[in-house]
């Protein structure tokens, strides 16, 4: 197992390398750091970003909405994916509108409220219908895998409808709703600098990825990218860890 | 012996499709007695305990005193919730029967009694299999009921932890006795548990032999002549053909 663990983080360190050096190839190739900047360039860039005054406003702004965003979906999606998860007449009235808001692209979503809300509604409004149905669909699908005989012992001993919810129900779903999680974070940070992009609210990560792809700062783009990207693999790994330590304890 | 009625099933039948299970049984059940159904496997067993616990409903045919009765089932299968103590998973079907005090100490009574006690707060996964039987018949009897069903409820066991499994059933049947119904196809346990034995046939089931035990369970013996005698009687009353 530790021969295993120490092979896989070997191959893991030489994925990394051939990455940064495929880069750096591509960047020399291009000869046009404006095109392509190269690591090292990103690097320094990203180094003194973190240092300026704005940078901690701007990724709080995007932190906060982030949060805000992914919790109003959860608890919507829970919510909704309960009641189809338990009710088939639920499911049947929320099937076509979850089908519906899946299949819309979210340049679809992000350009309507661009002319239904202000920047900042925009944000989280794209975000919501983004993210819950993944939430829903997790849930239901949990809630439907929940074994036929364990409902069938509940209702034989007549066990209290909240209690069963409570005690069998939930329980039960949480891997689903860990999986349902994951899947939705890190959704949220995409469509969420996306639509921030699009709909520049007065701070944020995107907002600043827009200026700068303006005034043609590639190497901060970059530097920004890698900021977004280490906010999902951080959210990603402290998701892991609660799942681990809270979800699965039975085991 | 009670002779009291605690319910009569009347002419019930049951197909699936083509399949005739039960073809107008008709049964009275005393209160307070264990009743043993032996039939072979797939004989339709498990359905009419089924339909005796309103999962199923009989295609024809009344059950008469069942009404707001309860009952309590033991499955083939523990059926325990992983993610619940052991003593949760009695808590499970109990608390909104019994409350505060007399809750933990029932819990612990029965679990004692299954010599389970020192697992209450461990979760099923890390019990063994004859563990958890265990405890889903701490739950069954745990739980206030005028009715239990058990469908073959020692069937994955061997030999030695089926007899001290019987063994301590009978102990806790004993101190709060009530009408148990229960299927198997092995003609030990009916001998060493029941107060009467039904021989039900091949599909569709009909009763095909009736017997009734007045020895005491707690001084039946499988060596015992008289036992082994009906053993043989009864397995040839199995293996014939209707």
């Amino acid at each position: 197992m530790k021969d295993f663990t120490y092979k896989n983080s070997l191959i893991t360190s030489v994925s990394i390398l051939t990455f940064v050096l495929s880069w750096q190839f591509a960047s020399s190739l291009v000869g046009k750091e404006i095109i392509l900047p190269s690591p090292l360039l990103a690097y320094q860039t990203l180094v003194s970003l973190i240092g300026s005054k704005g940078f901690w406003l701007h990724l709080s702004a995007t932190l906060l909405r982030g949060v805000v965003g992914f919790s109003l979906s959860y608890l919507a999606g829970l919510v909704i994916g309960l009641f189809s998860g338990l009710n088939q007449n639920f499911k049947a009235f929320f099937q076509p509108w979850l089908a519906v808001i899946r299949s819309t692209p979210s340049m679809a979503l992000i350009v309507l409220s661009l002319i239904w809300f202000q920047s900042n509604s925009v944000t989280l409004f794209v975000t919501f219908l983004v993210v819950f149905p993944i939430i829903a669909q997790n849930v239901a699908e949990g809630i439907h895998q929940v074994d036929p005989n364990l409902k069938e012992m509940a209702r034989l001993y007549q066990v209290r409808s909240s209690r069963v919810l409570r005690e069998m129900y939930l329980p039960a779903i949480l891997p689903y709703l860990a999986a349902g999680g994951a899947a939705g974070l890190g959704l949220t940070w995409k469509v969420m600098i996306a639509a921030e992009v699009f709909a520049n609210p007065k701070m944020g990560i995107g907002t600043q990825m827009d200026t700068a792809r303006v005034f043609l700062q590639t190497p901060e783009v970059f530097a920004w990218t890698i900021v977004v990207v280490t906010i999902g693999l951080c959210f990603d790994q402290l998701l892991n860890l609660i799942i681990r330590k809270q979800f699965l304890f039975w085991e | 012996m009670s002779n009291q009625l605690e319910f009569t099933l009347k002419e019930i039948s049951k197909s699936y499709g083509e399949l005739h299970v039960l073809d107008k049984l008709s049964l009275e059940i005393k209160a307070k007695r264990i009743v043993a159904f032996l039939g072979p496997s797939g004989c339709g067993k498990t359905t009419l305990l089924s339909i005796i616990a309103g999962l199923k409903s009989p295609d024809n045919g009344v059950i008469l005193g069942l009404e707001h009765k309860t009952l309590s089932y033991l499955f083939q299968e523990p059926r325990l919730l992983d993610w619940l103590t052991v003593a949760d998973n009695l808590g499970f079907v109990l608390k909104d029967k019994i409350s505060g005090s007399e809750l933990a100490w029932r819990i612990d009574y029965y679990l004692e009694h299954m010599e389970i006690l020192a697992y209450r707060h461990a979760y099923p996964r890390k019990l063994s299999g004859g563990q958890r039987q265990r405890v889903a018949m701490a739950r069954a009897l745990a739980y206030p009921s005028h009715l239990l069903l058990m469908d073959e409820p020692f069937k994955s066991l061997d030999l030695g932890l089926k007899l001290e499994l019987i063994r301590r059933f009978l102990l806790l049947w004993t101190m709060e006795p009530r009408t148990v119904l229960f299927v198997t196809h092995d003609p030990k346990e009916a001998l060493l548990l029941a107060d009467e034995i039904y021989i039900l046939s091949e599909k569709p089931a009909v009763i095909k032999g009736y017997h009734q035990l007045s020895l005491p369970q707690k001084q039946r013996q499988l060596t015992d002549l008289a036992l082994l005698q009906l053993e043989q009687k009864i397995i040839k009353e199995l293996i014939e053909k209707s």
